[in-house]
């Protein structure tokens, strides 16, 4: 239980701490999280699910039951760590010794880590609808002035989905005794009631992800939100959604995904490339990052889909390598936007000479998500593409030519916003604060990119546990 | 200590000290942080050579479980046979000479310590794509030193008028590669889906064991992916265009990565899957035919570049076809002789180009030098070696490796040995012609260059004097049976006593015919150099400038247009579908769709809103009008 209430007690705190020992103050309450998950760790069984809620059913059946598995775990680490990154990002920002964002980070973090883990289906979309709210109010109070058209989108999208998600929610649980994880698996559907409750939790989820075409919020929010923002909405806001379909879209719905599965593979690749060839030309470097962003997730909603052990694992490391590379870039787009005053590509240049620690920084980075080798990406995207390409050689060498695509624009993105002759304007190096958050992803994504094992053994008998259960509904 | 402990010591080496290299690297003096990444090649080198004398059978070692999975499971696993440990001694030992060089070419650079951080890391990657045991492996190195390469392309991106430039080149080096990158990764899935295993030695038994019909449509699929990921990174027809760009890096790059070694990645992986190209005829046939054209066509544009670094890239993608020519003819030890013999004389006659470019002031246009060979005699005397052994000059290495591959050529077919010829006519024409002109006639350059002509430091020339040598008498390695009784086809034997699936291959012809076919390529190689020499010494006929050059003149400096013709099919629609994509799609389609729903929700509202009066007689009336809507929808349903 305290995993859930120390960041919600942070977010409480945050409200009465004075702003001159904010940013002290959120560093240590996200450290206080992580550590608290990290115990977790240290007594868990990564084959056996861990309660952290006891159990009691409301007359309308929400149970309550909240709890742990390797697959949530991870994510809720997963969660602990990016939130800290976040904050120490953000460290000399502004923003940190802002009492509302600080409180409004926490609260976010609490949601996200009820989605982690909430086994009950009426408890998951509530801290779902939950985390919809701090990043809005982040967005809209610390953003862009004018981005309120933007949000709207963003809002109004996302609360569609949702109000899918829950229609689907209900539908099944009309024939279910309670709205508990494991009830809501065990009921048989039709093929046809099976597609309506597998769509309605698709839909929430392509928006979140989001997926080719449900993403025409996604590139302005991204640009309009503070770094933050853009860092909670990337990095955890969409995993929800990956994570969701996992353990929520195919468990409850399995009958669909003999006709479901197509399409949605598709969808995912079609993202790919799309998005990716977009990315190429765009000369706003946060925007261009967006589109990105919206390329490699394709990749991953589509091993999502295709269920058995080896894709899901691939799903979860593919998961990790995605959120910290996309705090990394966002960050580095940042630092670019605070010190020159510019996003625009063609106005950059530069950079490299004069700020050389941040050029090193960043160009790791950007090598870590073209997947080069030691990065965890390369082992996330092998196995992802390896998954597609068993499942359709043919759309799994189409979704092969984001190694090209992307390797594209990201390095288009480097060169232009780092190489040539310095530009006269200064631009100061890292502060400590940031290369520290470089050096601790940087870190994290080479050691799962030497070690993918120990995400394999921390989630693989929980995906093989859940594909264990869907596949004994299935049968009959 | 034995094999099982050395491997993984060569391989270490390289890799932490590229990393104290990379991270203390800018609090050491250049002495220090370049010493320290030379003597480790050295090591890793000496370390190689006793592996090579204690080396029987092939080894595999286990280093770790990378992952396990249901399905699934990759081992970071090394296999050192002849092949490999071959393929190690010319990694580390043509590696460290240019390391050496380069601790006096670089010395006037700030990011010295970042040159050498790099040149270590490419060797690590190098290293763990020949001794990998499995495919992963090898597209782990593959992927490497694909990276490496890029950085050092890219490597001075700071200059004020070609830093961007520079990094131009680079990216196009990376991204071609990655096009051939796809191709490998898609024939990886292939052996997969259809072997099951990565592993060379399990592959090998398999495909062994499999009585597979020649040409069966999933082994020609395999080896043609696997073939197009070697044409990306040994620059074949049709991804050749990068390798010439790559020479913005600096020219120990060249020499190391762009001649000597990560090229020839693309040889090793065919000669690795030997026993797969067997049964695919067809994809032998396609590789024969593009080296052939690749080897012609990089030729023909050679003859007529005047950067010299260009003409030795061009060179480096001629040969390169060469040797796929040999591959396709199965002649896989022949080609093997041929890489060797090419890492030592493209690397001799890359450092010297860079020892002519040192002091010429960083001039490479060889229309601006000429009569160098008093001002710097050692440069002279090697890069004249080097020229000597890539024409095929009587009894020096390259005359023995590059027979041995036009013999094949003529017993397979006379016309491609005819094809092939002219492919070495070109070769010899050209490569005396820049010989002529940069170190004969009189000095061409500014009086400030002529004030600094100097000759380079030992540093400098004593690797050149050691690939000289090895370029003269590299040739032993693999003598022909003519001549002699014994002591020939060394190489031939070696390569076949533990590598799966290699065997010895001689041609079967008379000595008559083979000895006819040597007198005719040394024919062409004294004919190419008198010709050469009277038109460019005796007449000292100059290169004009690019715009007064007429008939194939102009098309050969020009490229043969493929840059234009590349960027007109690929780069232009790319980019318009970029943009259009983004204006057409994205924001008038999709964001359409999204602003008509959102127009629809707001006129419903307007509609609804007029309806909502507040006088009681419309109310009334919209309810009777209700009521008999369901009354008609009653009557209608029964």
């Amino acid at each position: 239980m305290e995993i859930l209430l120390i960041p919600f007690l942070f977010a409480l705190i945050a409200l009465v701490v004075p702003s001159n020992f904010m940013r002290q103050f959120s560093l240590v309450g996200s450290l206080v999280s992580l550590v608290a998950a990290c115990i977790r760790v240290s007594s868990f069984d990564s084959t056996k699910f861990e309660a952290i809620t006891s159990e009691h059913v409301t007359n309308f059946g929400l149970t309550f039951k909240m709890g742990y598995d390797g697959m949530s775990l991870f994510m809720i680490i997963l969660t602990n760590v990016i939130t800290f990154l976040i904050l120490l990002s953000n460290y000399n920002r502004e923003l940190s010794s802002n009492r509302t964002f600080t409180s409004l980070v926490f609260f976010m973090q609490a949601a996200l880590l009820g989605v982690f883990a909430s086994f009950d289906g009426l408890l998951f979309y509530i801290f779902w609808e939950l985390t919809l709210i701090p990043v809005f109010l982040i967005a809209l109070w610390f953003g862009a002035p004018g981005n309120k058209a933007a949000l709207m989108k963003f809002f109004i999208y996302t609360f569609v989905g949702s109000l899918a998600m829950l229609l689907s929610l209900f539908a099944i649980k009309s024939s279910a005794a309670s709205f508990s994880h494991a009830d809501l698996m065990a009921v048989e559907l039709t093929a046809k009631s099976a597609y309506w409750i597998f769509g309605g939790f698709f839909i929430a989820f392509a928006i979140k992800i989001p997926l080719f075409p449900f993403h025409m919020w996604q590139p302005d929010t991204y640009t309009t939100s503070p770094m933050a923002g853009t860092m909670l909405l990337s990095a955890l806001m969409l995993k929800m959604a990956l994570y969701g379909m996992i353990r929520w879209m195919i468990p409850l719905a399995p009958e669909a995904l003999a006709e479901m599965t197509y399409p949605v593979v598709v969808l995912g690749i079609i993202g790919v490339v799309y998005a990716g060839v977009l990315a190429i030309k765009q000369n706003d470097i946060k925007r261009l990052f967006a589109f990105a962003s919206i390329s490699h997730v394709g990749l991953i909603a589509a091993g999502a889909v295709l269920i058995n052990h080896d894709n899901w694992t691939a799903v979860f490391i593919q998961m990790g390598n995605h959120s910290l590379v996309a705090v990394g870039l966002f960050l580095a787009a940042d630092i670019i936007e605070q010190r020159s005053g510019k996003r625009t590509l063609s106005d950059l240049g530069g950079i490299a000479k004069v700020a050389p620690r941040f050029a090193f920084m960043f160009g790791a980075l950007v090598l870590a998500s073209i997947s080069v080798p030691l990065s965890s990406g390369f082992i996330g995207e092998f196995l992802l593409l390896k998954g597609v390409f068993s499942y359709n050689w043919m759309i799994g060498a189409i979704a092969g030519t984001t190694l090209i695509v992307g390797a594209v624009y990201t390095l288009r993105a480097y060169q232009l916003s780092m190489y040539g002759a310095p530009k006269p304007a200064p631009f100061a190096d890292l502060r400590p604060n940031e290369w520290l958050a470089f050096l601790i992803i940087m870190l994290l994504i080479v050691s799962f990119g030497v070690f993918p094992q120990s995400i394999i053994n921390f989630v693989g008998p929980s995906v093989n546990n859940l594909i264990e259960s869907i596949n004994n509904t299935l049968v009959n | 200590m034995s094999v099982e402990q050395l491997i993984p010591i060569i391989i270490a080496i390289p890799l932490v000290v590229g990393i104290i290299n990379g991270i203390y690297g800018r609090n050491l003096s250049k002495k220090i942080a370049g010493s320290i990444a030379t003597i480790a090649v050295f090591a890793s080198f000496f370390l190689a050579l006793t592996v090579f004398f204690q080396l029987d059978e092939s080894v595999r070692i286990n280093l770790f479980t990378i992952m396990k999975l249901e399905n699934f499971s990759l081992n970071a696993g090394l296999l050192v046979d002849n092949l490999s440990i071959w393929m190690v001694l010319i990694i580390t030992g043509v590696g460290a000479l240019i390391h050496l060089f380069s601790m006096g070419y670089m010395s006037h650079d700030e990011g010295y310590y970042k040159f050498f951080t790099y040149l270590n890391l490419f060797i690590f990657a190098m290293l763990i794509l020949v001794l990998g045991s499995n495919y992963f492996m090898l597209f782990f190195g593959w992927e490497g030193v694909g990276i490496c390469s890029y950085l050092l392309i890219g490597f001075h991106y700071s200059d004020a008028q070609k830093g961007m430039l520079n990094g131009l080149a680079a990216r196009k080096a990376f991204i071609m590669n990655r096009v051939g990158d796809l191709g490998l990764l898609i024939g990886l899935f292939l052996i997969l889906a259809h072997f099951g295993t990565l592993e060379y030695t399990e592959l090998y038994k398999k495909v062994i064991a499999d009585s597979i019909p020649l040409n069966a449509p999933f082994i020609v699929g395999i080896t043609i992916c696997l073939f197009i990921g070697a044409t990306g990174k040994s620059a074949q027809i049709p991804l050749f265009t990068w390798l010439p760009d790559a020479m913005a890096g600096p020219t120990p790059v060249s020499a190391l990565i762009h001649a000597a070694t990560m090229v020839t990645a693309g040889i090793f992986l065919v000669v690795r899957s030997n026993f797969m190209f067997d049964y695919a005829p067809i994809t032998q046939d396609i590789m024969l035919y593009i080296g052939l054209a690749t080897s012609i066509v990089a030729a023909f544009i050679a003859m007529r570049q005047n950067d010299i670094k260009k003409v030795l890239a061009y060179s480096t993608v001629s040969q390169l076809g060469l040797l796929f020519v040999a591959l396709g003819m199965g002649a896989y030890t022949a080609a093997m002789f041929h890489v060797t013999t090419h890492a030592f004389f493209k690397a001799l006659l890359f450092l010297g180009s860079g020892s002519v470019i040192h002091a010429m002031s960083d001039e490479q246009d060889i229309r601006k030098m000429g009569g160098l060979k008093k001002y710097i005699p050692t440069t002279h005397f090697t890069f004249l070696i080097g020229t000597l052994a890539i024409s095929g000059f009587p009894l020096l290495s390259g005359f023995y490796s590059k027979d041995e591959i036009l013999g094949h050529a003529f017993e397979h077919s006379p016309m491609i040995y005819f094809i092939l010829m002219l492919s070495v006519t070109m070769t010899a024409l050209y490569m005396f012609r820049m010989y002529f002109i940069v170190f004969h006639g009189k000095f061409r350059g500014t009086h400030d260059q002529e004030h600094h002509l100097h000759e380079s430091p030992k540093n400098m020339t004593i690797p050149l004097v050691i690939l000289a040598v090895l370029s003269v008498f590299g040739g032993i390695l693999n003598l022909p049976g003519i001549f002699l009784k014994k002591g020939t086809h060394w190489m031939s034997n070696f390569f076949a006593h533990n590598t799966n699936g290699i065997k010895v291959v001689h041609e079967h012809m008379e000595s008559g015919t083979t000895l006819a076919l040597m007198v005719i390529a040394v024919l062409v190689c004294l004919g190419a150099l008198a010709v050469s020499y009277v038109v460019y010494v005796k007449k000292s006929n100059l290169p004009v400038e690019d715009k007064d050059l007429k008939g194939w003149e102009k098309v050969s400096a020009n490229k043969l247009y493929f840059d234009e013709i590349y960027h007109f099919l690929f780069v232009r629609p790319i980019e318009w579908l970029s943009i259009k994509g983004h204006q057409f799609i994205e924001l008038f389609i999709l964001n359409g769709i999204v602003n008509v729903s959102t127009k629809s929700i707001e006129m419903t509202g307007n509609l609804v809103k007029k309806m909502q009066t507040g006088k009681t007689d419309w109310y009334i009336l919209w309810m009777v009008f209700g009521i008999v809507g369901f009354v008609i929808y009653y009557l209608l349903n029964f």
